[in-house]
């Protein structure tokens, strides 16, 4: 498959690409790894006539035991030891995402922002041609929730739910300057598949900054998929606890694959610091967690299914993580 | 339309060449240098029959643009083949049964190539994770894993 035409545009600063884009407004697309963007435009998923390539801005690469750039490849966050010793939530959740070989191009920044996905959009032109086209690309109605207007696709990304666990940050450039804000405030969490981010057009994700007390907290990260290799997430689930498994400081619970953002549930993990992690009160936040998620029908696995699956993944990855030997009395 | 030219090595030998912006650089082996060594299985990053090597790293060349091998050195499976006989890889799939319709037989031998560079006595299970971006459809996977660890003295 050939692309259609585009002009490329290689800047060699955060500065120099925000310009671009202040030229370029509404007809561009930022270009990190390729792995997310390039087989939608080979789909014929709004395409446009300019991409901005975010290669050459070396400010955006590296990776340190509390930053990592946006640039930087998966394979690299993957092979920094510091890193997965630091945060092993975070390496679990990387080593999960597709394969080693699209791990060596896709970056972390472009994991972030990854498209929204849905089975009747990440399809090709012909075959969404045929079926009548969506909402989210060239159409004016959902598939999937039809008496609706408005936009299901589901965040896949891994890292997101694993970063926002921790508490992490992410740094951004726009045209009126940067700001730093939590990981999941990246994300509309109003639920919209197509107005999927917080971000103003035009804005840069330039790092994830990790807060000095993530260093001190136990993280996990547990995916289901359907293939151990390849797949999206169906259900993401991380977790980590701050503290004595006696008496947690801090319990965050964090989930992608379910639903258009991926989401932190404060309000069920923060009744969790202070007591004992039993498995009782393990199972009833995860019942609470449940009870509030509500995927569609549009990824591989039915809704009910990973519905089902939520309970069992958040016992699961908090079990993980309650107590330094990762298990706790009953 | 936009172009430029990409200054960059193919197996070892300097290219200098205009190439359109948007041009991939499965369809730049493929198309304009006649690599064909180098398949195309899905187009989008879920076989690894594309693989090829970009400064030694097995990258997907159906979602690289050619771009991006600007200043650095693509190794193909032409660039692996010595002139006279096999790669020790390549005779290791022969001889284990490794290959058989040779379709992704490409992809798997750079992805191994690689793998035995940086790790000259894989374990099982590192073969398997290294290879886990690359489908077969004939083989069940065995014999590949078998051929790469014969080649790094395992079994
Ligand atoms: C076969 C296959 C399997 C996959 N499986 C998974 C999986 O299991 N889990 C998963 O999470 N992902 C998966 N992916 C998706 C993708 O490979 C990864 O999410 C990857 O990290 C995306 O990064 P990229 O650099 O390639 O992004 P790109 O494709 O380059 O960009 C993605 C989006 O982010 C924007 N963007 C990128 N960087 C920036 C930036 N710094 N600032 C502003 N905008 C930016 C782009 O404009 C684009 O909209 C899979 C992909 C393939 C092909
Ligand atoms: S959820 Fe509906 S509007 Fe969104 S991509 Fe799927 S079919 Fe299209
Ligand atoms: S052709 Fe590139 S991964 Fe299938
Ligand atoms: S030998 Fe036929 S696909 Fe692998």
């Amino acid at each position: 498959m050939h692309l259609d035409p585009f002009e490329l545009h290689e800047p060699a600063t955060v500065e120099e690409a925000l310009e671009l884009a202040g030229t370029l407004s509404g007809k561009f697309d930022y270009l990190a790894g390729g792995t997310d963007l390039l087989p939608n435009y080979k789909m014929h998923i709004n395409l446009r006539p300019h991409l901005i390539s975010l290669e050459r801005v070396s400010e955006l690469r590296g990776v340190s035991s509390n930053r990592i750039g946006a640039m930087t490849r998966l394979a690299e966050v993957e092979e920094s030891p510091d890193l997965s010793r630091a945060y092993p939530g975070v390496a679990e959740a990387v080593r999960e995402v597709a394969t080693p070989l699209v791990r060596a191009s896709g970056t972390v920044g472009g994991n972030l922002l990854l498209e929204t996905r849905c089975f009747f959009f990440n399809q090709t032109y012909p075959w969404r041609q045929s079926l009548g086209f969506c909402l989210k690309a060239d159409g004016d109605r959902c598939h999937v929730v039809p008496q609706k207007e408005r936009c299901y696709a589901t965040f896949s990304g891994d890292l997101a739910p694993a970063l926002a666990a921790l508490e992490a940050e992410v740094e951004v450039a726009g045209p009126s300057g940067r700001r730093r804000m939590p990981v999941e405030h990246l994300y509309n969490a109003a639920g919209d598949g197509i107005l999927r981010l917080s971000l103003v057009p035009g804005e840069i994700v330039v790092a994830i900054h990790f807060p000095e007390s993530a260093r001190r907290a136990r993280s996990a990260y547990t995916k289901l998929r359907v293939r151990p290799s390849f797949d999206f997430p169906e259900l993401g689930v991380a977790a980590a606890v701050w503290g004595a498994a006696e008496a947690p400081e801090k319990v965050r619970l964090a989930i992608g694959g379910l639903e258009t953002y991926p989401r932190r549930f404060d309000e069920d993990t923060d009744a969790l610091a202070g007591a004992p992690l039993t498995d009782a009160r393990v199972r009833t936040v995860a019942e609470a967690v449940t009870r509030r998620v509500r995927p569609v029908h549009n990824t591989f696995l039915p809704p009910d299914y990973r519905r089902r699956m939520t309970e069992v993944f958040v016992r699961r990855t908090l079990s993980r993580v309650r107590a330094p030997n990762g298990s706790v009395a009953a | 339309m936009a172009s430029r030219p990409l200054r960059t090595r193919v197996n070892g030998t300097a290219l200098e060449r205009t190439v359109p912006d948007e041009r991939i650089l499965l369809d730049l082996l493929r198309e304009d240098l006649r690599l064909t060594g180098t398949k195309r299985g899905c187009d989008l990053g879920t076989c690894g029959c594309c693989t090829v090597l970009l400064d030694g790293r097995p990258t997907l060349s159906c979602l690289t643009l050619a771009r991006s091998a600007e200043g650095r050195e693509v190794t193909t499976i032409e660039g692996v083949t010595p002139a006279e006989g096999l790669h020790p890889v390549q005779r290791a799939f022969v001889e284990r049964g490794a290959t058989q319709c040779g379709f992704c037989t490409p992809g798997f031998i750079l992805t191994s190539v690689a793998l035995l560079r940086d790790h000259p006595h894989p374990s099982r299970e590192e073969v398997a994770r290294a290879i886990s971006g690359n489908l077969c459809r004939c083989t069940g996977y065995t014999k590949i894993i078998e051929a790469v660890l014969a080649v790094g003295g395992g079994k």
